[in-house]
């Protein structure tokens, strides 16, 4: 690969978007491997290591690093059970906090310097590796794949970053709530048992007896159909959220670093600005990628406790 | 919905990708990380209930301990007080014979030095009588020249006692 690393200004007017689009884009040299599924490899390394690290040599009375992971899994654990409840946090536990430590990791992965900005093909940041062939401009993004993969003696270089914050790709956020769905239909099922998820679910609620529980059964059947359609949405509004707060995040962050391009800055001034602008979104970022790791794990947690708090006449 | 998924680009290779990258996540965090750690935080709070449960058993033993010594510094003291009133109850009592002896000795020498007395004065006078006797017999003979038989000498002696013993 005739590639070199180099400092480039950006001379591209269209990104107001992160580099690379919407959907993750196939590596050059990685045949299926997408930049997102690249860095969550990382992701999972980092996690294997630091915990091997911290887990390995466990003592009653622990060292800084066991006391960190103790200390973040007890108040998970605490978290997750005043949700779920004593008798399913157990096993929700290890879901959830998987959830979130993966989520988190990922999130903060998007703020590493050179995370969407550093890549293979036309440059749309300061700090590209740049392919010898410079095409046409404006075809960043949307499917990059195709073109990435395929195109690598074409005139026409479309730009590939090699890093991309895993939950800024569909794919995985997806993946991640379709996971947890798999998970919590085989928690509910322990629980609850099928008839029991039923009832819980189509049978009237509230210790109604005699007119007026069947005169209300055509009503909690309605509301039964419902609760089952927003079941079946629920991976996709949890995957889209994340995809959509990250994704966006990304683009801020990408935006903020052009924008002095966009106003026509050149040279050092429009570097000074693509280093000083994207700083205070940085720290929003910071703050995005904490909040809507909770806000997954802590959903997460609450369809697990819905799907399997008992009702108040079973007691 | 494929073609929205296919915007957002969706893909079943890097979906299923990242779907296994997901649970290797999952099954390496659950076995180095949760399952060890809540093993730990359990094993730790097993032992620090087994402590509490062990402190209040040391409290608890520890209290009887106290009663139990207690109860025998009581013990020990009423001991004490009645030792100690027997032994003066015995001293009285020694000391009573031991002055009790001692009076009846002294009775006893003061009667033998009677005794002794009452002899010594006996025999001098006995002693005296006799060189009385001889006295008022050599005085005898030589006033009267005469030799005195035995007869007359038994005579005087005991005239002569008789008077000495007035």
């Amino acid at each position: 690969m005739d590639s070199i690393l180099s400092f480039q200004l950006i001379n591209s007017l269209n990104p107001i978007l992160a580099a690379g689009g919407i959907a993750a884009d196939k590596l050059p040299f990685g045949g299926w491997l997408t930049n997102s599924i690249f860095v969550a490899i990382a992701v999972l390394l980092l996690v294997l290591l630091f915990t091997r690290m911290a887990t390995k040599r466990m003592q009653l009375i622990p060292d800084k690093k066991q006391n960190f992971v103790e200390f973040v899994v007890e108040f998970l654990y605490d978290q997750v059970e005043q949700i779920v409840g004593k008798h399913v946090a157990p096993k929700a536990f290890p879901l959830l906090a998987t959830i979130f430590v993966f989520i988190l990791i990922s999130n903060y992965s998007g703020l590493i310097p050179g995370v969407g900005t550093v890549g293979f093909g036309e440059t749309s940041a300061p700090l590209t590796l740049e392919t010898v062939s410079h095409g046409d401009e404006g075809s960043h993004g949307g499917h990059g794949e195709a073109e990435a993969a395929g195109g690598a003696h074409s005139e026409h270089k479309p730009f590939t970053p090699l890093l991309r914050p895993p939950t800024a790709d569909l794919n995985l956020t997806m993946g991640l709530a379709l996971v947890f769905m798999v998970v919590w239909a085989w928690i509910t099922i322990r629980e609850m048992g099928v008839i029991g998820f039923l009832e819980h679910t189509f049978a009237p609620k509230g210790g109604l007896t005699g007119f007026m529980k069947w005169a209300l059964v055509p009503i909690f059947l309605f509301v039964g159909v419902i609760e089952i359609i927003s079941i079946i949405f629920r991976p996709i509004s949890l995957s889209f959220r994340l995809l959509g707060n990250i994704y966006a995040g990304e683009t801020l962050l990408h935006t903020m670093g052009t924008l002095g391009e966009k106003f026509g800055l050149t040279g050092i001034w429009a570097f000074l600005m693509s280093v000083a602008l994207p700083i205070p979104f940085y720290f929003m970022e910071i703050l995005v990628g904490l909040l809507q790791a909770v806000v997954f794990t802590l959903l997460c947690a609450v369809y697990i406790q819905l799907s399997t708090s008992h009702d108040e006449e079973a007691h | 919905m494929a073609g929205l998924f296919d915007t957002f680009g969706f893909y079943w290779g890097p979906f299923i990708a990242q779907v296994i990258i997901i649970l290797i996540v999952y099954a390496i965090l659950s076995k180095f990380a949760f399952g060890p750690v809540m093993e730990m935080l359990e094993a730790r709070r097993k032992r620090i209930e087994e402590g509490e449960s062990n402190l209040k058993k040391i409290e608890s033993e520890l209290a009887k301990a106290e009663e139990n010594v207690q109860a025998m510094l009581d013990e020990a003291n009423k001991d004490a007080e009645r030792l100690i009133s027997e032994a003066r109850e015995s001293a009285d009592a020694v000391k009573s014979q031991k002055a009790q002896q001692a009076i009846s000795e002294a009775q006893g020498i003061i009667e033998k030095a009677k005794d002794q007395t009452k002899l010594d004065h006996e025999r001098v006078m006995n002693e005296l009588k006799r060189d009385f006797g001889r006295l008022v017999i050599d005085a005898t003979s030589k006033v009267s020249g005469k030799v005195l038989d035995d007869s007359d000498q038994k005579r005087i002696n005991e005239e002569t006692a008789g008077q000495v013993a007035l």
